[in-house]
C-alpha cells in the first residue's frame, strides 16, 4: 500500500519534489492557496459565454441537438458529458433545465442570475475547468529544468497564482483550459520525442480549440528528422481538423472549416494590416508569423525549451498585433512561466500586462465588466452606472482604452525581444557547451 | 511565502478595487454621476426635497408632476435651461418637463414644504423603467409610476441597515435560501485554510493533534454563527 502511494507521489509531483520533503511541503502549500484563491471565485462571477456554452450543452443533453455548437464540436461533447454527469447527481441543475433551454439571451441571463441556486450552479459549472486546470498544473511540472526541483516548484507557483489563470478561468470561465491541457500533453510527449504521438494529440488539440494550430509548424520543425517526417508529421497535424471537417460535412452538411474561416474570431487574424495601393495590403500578423517560423527552422540545433519560447513569442505577438479576446492570454502562460525562471523581469511585464488588460476590457463593455458580478445581485449590476458612461463624460473611451491598448502591445513586444534574448543566451551557452 | 501573500494581497486589491463602484452607489445613498448615470434621484437634506435627474449624454425627456397636502413654501433650480426645461410651481403641486442631450448632464429642482403629511409623485422618463427611479436611496424603486411617500419616508429610510440594501440584501438571501451549498462551500474553504495553517504556523508546533482538532471545532463553530448571521441579515 505504501509502495502504491510512493508511485503515485512520484507520478504526480514528479520524483525529485516528492523525495525531497521540504521542496514536496512547499508544493502543497502552493497547491492549497492556489486552490483557495480559486474556490473564493468559483461561485460568484462569470461572464456571459459561460451559459451560452452551457446551453448549447443543455441543447445537446436536453433537446438531443447534437448539432447546437458545430464550430466547437468538441468542447461541446466535453461539456455536453459533463453537464449529464452534474445533472443526473445534483437536482439543481435539473431545475435550471427551462433556463439553459431558453433561447432568448437576454431572459435566460436574466433568469439564471435570478435563481436562487445560482451560485451552486456556477460552482458545478466551472468545477470542471478547475480539473482541467488541476491537471495543466501537474504536467507543467514536467515540462521543463529535469533534477531542477527548486525551478520545478517555481514553475508550479507561477502558475498557480498566476493572475490570468485565475481571472480567465474562475472569474471570466472560458473553457480554453481544455485546448491548453491537450497542447500541454502534446509538448510533454514532443519533449520525450514521441514525434507521432505528439503531433497526433496537438492535432486532437486542434480539432478541439484551433489556437494550437499556431504552434503546429514549431513541432514539425522539432519533431521531424527526415524529409519523410515532415511530409508525415504534417498531414497527421491537420488531420484533427479534416476528421471534425469530414465529419461535419457528413452529419450536418456543413464544412466547419469555411464556417470558422468567415467567422469574425478568424479575421481577428488579419485586422492589423497595412494597407497599400488599391487592394493590396499586407497582414502585419501573418507576415511575423512567418518570419517567426523561418527564424526556427534556422536554428540548428533545436532544444526543447527553445520551442517553448518560440510558443510565447507566437503567442505574444498574437495578442500584440491582432484584436483578442482576453481568453486568448491564457495561451501564452504555460509558456511563459517556464521562461519566468531565467527571465525573472518577465514576470513583472506579466503582471503589467494584467493590469493593462483590466483597463482594456471596459471597451467590450457591460457583459465583460460590471455584469460579472450579476450573480451576487442582478439588479444592482444592470442599473449600475457602467465604466462605459463614467469615461465617455470626461474623454473619448475608445482613445481612453487604446492608449492602455498600445502600452500593452508596447509591453508585449518588449517581452518577445527578452524572449529572443533568452534564445540567443541558450544557443551561445549549448555552443560554448559543445566547445568545451 | 511573502511571494504568495503579495500575489494574495493583490488579488484581494484587485478584487476589493472592482467593487468601489458598487459600494459607493450601495452605502452612500443617492450617489450618481450627472451625464454618466441615468434616471430619478429624489433625496431629502435639510428638510428641502431634491429631486433631480441624469442620463448618459442621449436625448432623453423626464416630465412630472408632484403634489401634496400640504404647502409649497419655496424652490430652487438646478441647472435648468430656461429654452428646453419648463417648470410651473403652484401652492400644493409643482408640473415640469425637461430634455437632457449630450451637452446638458443632468437637470432638477429642490423645494420646501410646511404641514404636509405626504408627496405624490408622478413621474415620466423615455423608457418607464421604473428602476430608474431612486427615492432616498439607489434602487428604492417604486411600484408604480404614479406612487405616494409619506413625510417620515426618508427618515425611515435612513434606519435601514447596509445589509438590507442593494446588492447585500440579495446575496446574504442567495446564500441563505441555497443552504447547502453555502455551508458545504464555506466547510471546504475553511478545510484548506485548516490545512495551510497545518503545514505552515502549526508544523513546528507540539500536540499537533489537539491544534487540528481545535480549529476543526473553530470551524464548526463558525459555520453555526453563519448560519444564525444569515438568518438575521435577511429577516
Amino acid at each position: 500500500m505504501k509502495l502504491f502511494f510512493n508511485n503515485l507521489g512520484k507520478a504526480v509531483l514528479t520524483k525529485d519534489i516528492f523525495e525531497n520533503k521540504i521542496l514536496s511541503r512547499r508544493l502543497y502549500k502552493y497547491f492549497l492557496t492556489g486552490l483557495l484563491v480559486r474556490l473564493i471565485f468559483l461561485p460568484f462571477l462569470f461572464q456571459r459565454d459561460l451559459l451560452s456554452t452551457y446551453q448549447r450543452a443543455a441543447e445537446t443533453v436536453f433537446a438531443g441537438n447534437f448539432g447546437s455548437d458545430f464550430q466547437q464540436m468538441l468542447t461541446n461533447v466535453i461539456h455536453s458529458i459533463y453537464l449529464f454527469i452534474i445533472k443526473s447527481i445534483f437536482p439543481a441543475i435539473n431545475k435550471l433545465s427551462p433556463v439553459l433551454l431558453e433561447k432568448d439571451t437576454w431572459i435566460s441571463w436574466i433568469n439564471f442570475n435570478s435563481s436562487y441556486n445560482v451560485f451552486t450552479a456556477l460552482a458545478l459549472f466551472k468545477i470542471l475547468y478547475l480539473i482541467f486546470d488541476v491537471v495543466c498544473m501537474f504536467i507543467i511540472l514536467r515540462l521543463s529544468f529535469d533534477g531542477e526541483p527548486e525551478n520545478k516548484l517555481q514553475v508550479f507557483k507561477f502558475w498557480m497564482f498566476n493572475p490570468f489563470v485565475i481571472f480567465i478561468l474562475y472569474v471570466f470561465a472560458r473553457h480554453d483550459i481544455m485546448g491548453i491541457l491537450v497542447t500541454l500533453i502534446a509538448l510533454l510527449l514532443a519533449k520525450k520525442n514521441r514525434k507521432y504521438w505528439a503531433i497526433i494529440v496537438l492535432s486532437f488539440g486542434i480539432a478541439l480549440r484551433f489556437f494550437p494550430i499556431m504552434i503546429l509548424p514549431l513541432f514539425i520543425f522539432y519533431l521531424a528528422r527526415t524529409k519523410k517526417d515532415y511530409i508525415i508529421l504534417s498531414v497527421i497535424g491537420i488531420s484533427g481538423l479534416a476528421a471534425v471537417e469530414l465529419f461535419s460535412y457528413f452529419y450536418f452538411g456543413r464544412s466547419v472549416i469555411f464556417s470558422l474561416l468567415n467567422a469574425q474570431h478568424f479575421d481577428y487574424i488579419l485586422s492589423s494590416k497595412l494597407e497599400l495601393v488599391i487592394h493590396d495590403r499586407i497582414f502585419i500578423f501573418v507576415a511575423v508569423y512567418i518570419i517567426i517560423i523561418l527564424s526556427f527552422l534556422h536554428i540548428r540545433k533545436k532544444s526543447f525549451d527553445i520551442l517553448l519560447n518560440y510558443g510565447a513569442i507566437i503567442y505574444l505577438t498574437y495578442v500584440s498585433l491582432c484584436y483578442f479576446h482576453p481568453q486568448y492570454m491564457l495561451w501564452t502562460v504555460p509558456f511563459l512561466i517556464i521562461i519566468f525562471i531565467r527571465r525573472k523581469s518577465l514576470l513583472y511585464y506579466h503582471w503589467i500586462q494584467f493590469a493593462l488588460l483590466m483597463v482594456i476590457l471596459i471597451y467590450w463593455g457591460d457583459l465583460v465588466t460590471k455584469f460579472v458580478f450579476a450573480p451576487i445581485d442582478y439588479k444592482f449590476f444592470i442599473y449600475l452606472t457602467g465604466p462605459i458612461p463614467i469615461i465617455i463624460r470626461f474623454y473619448d473611451p475608445a482613445k481612453f482604452v487604446n492608449i492602455f491598448r498600445s502600452i500593452f502591445t508596447g509591453v508585449s513586444l518588449w517581452m518577445i525581444y527578452l524572449i529572443y534574448k533568452d534564445n540567443k543566451k541558450m544557443l551561445t551557452d549549448e555552443l560554448k557547451d559543445k566547445e568545451n | 511565502m511573502e511571494r504568495i501573500s503579495f500575489a494574495v494581497k493583490t488579488i484581494i486589491l484587485v478584487f476589493l478595487a472592482a467593487l468601489i463602484l458598487p459600494l459607493l452607489a450601495g452605502c452612500r445613498g443617492i450617489f450618481y454621476i450627472p451625464g454618466a448615470s441615468y434616471g430619478y434621484y429624489i433625496w431629502e437634506e435639510d428638510s428641502k426635497v431634491f429631486v433631480e435627474w441624469s442620463a448618459d449624454r442621449k436625448d432623453s425627456k423626464f416630465d412630472g408632476r408632484i403634489s401634496t397636502d400640504g404647502k409649497i413654501t419655496g424652490y430652487d433650480l438646478r441647472e435648468w435651461e430656461e429654452e428646453n426645461d419648463v417648470i410651473k410651481v403652484g401652492e400644493d403641486k409643482i408640473d415640469f418637463s425637461a430634455t437632457l442631450n449630450d451637452k446638458d448632464y443632468s437637470d432638477g429642482f429642490s423645494f420646501t414644504l410646511k404641514d404636509y403629511t405626504y408627496l405624490d409623485f408622478d413621474l415620466k422618463i423615455n423608457d418607464g423603467d421604473l428602476n430608474r427611479i431612486n427615492i432616498g436611496g439607489f434602487l428604492e424603486n417604486p411600484e408604480s409610476n404614479v406612487f405616494r411617500i409619506e413625510k417620515d419616508y426618508f427618515s425611515k429610510l435612513k434606519m435601514k441597515h447596509w445589509y438590507q440594501k442593494h446588492p447585500f440584501s440579495e446575496f446574504f438571501s442567495k446564500l441563505f435560501s441555497n443552504k447547502y451549498f453555502t455551508f458545504v462551500y464555506l466547510f471546504i474553504l475553511g478545510i484548506i485554510i485548516i490545512e495551510i495553517l497545518r503545514v505552515t504556523v502549526l508544523a513546528t508546533r507540539r500536540k499537533k493533534i489537539i491544534w487540528l482538532a481545535i480549529s476543526y471545532t473553530a470551524l464548526i463553530l463558525v459555520e453555526i454563527c453563519i448560519y444564525f448571521v444569515l438568518k438575521f441579515l435577511i429577516r
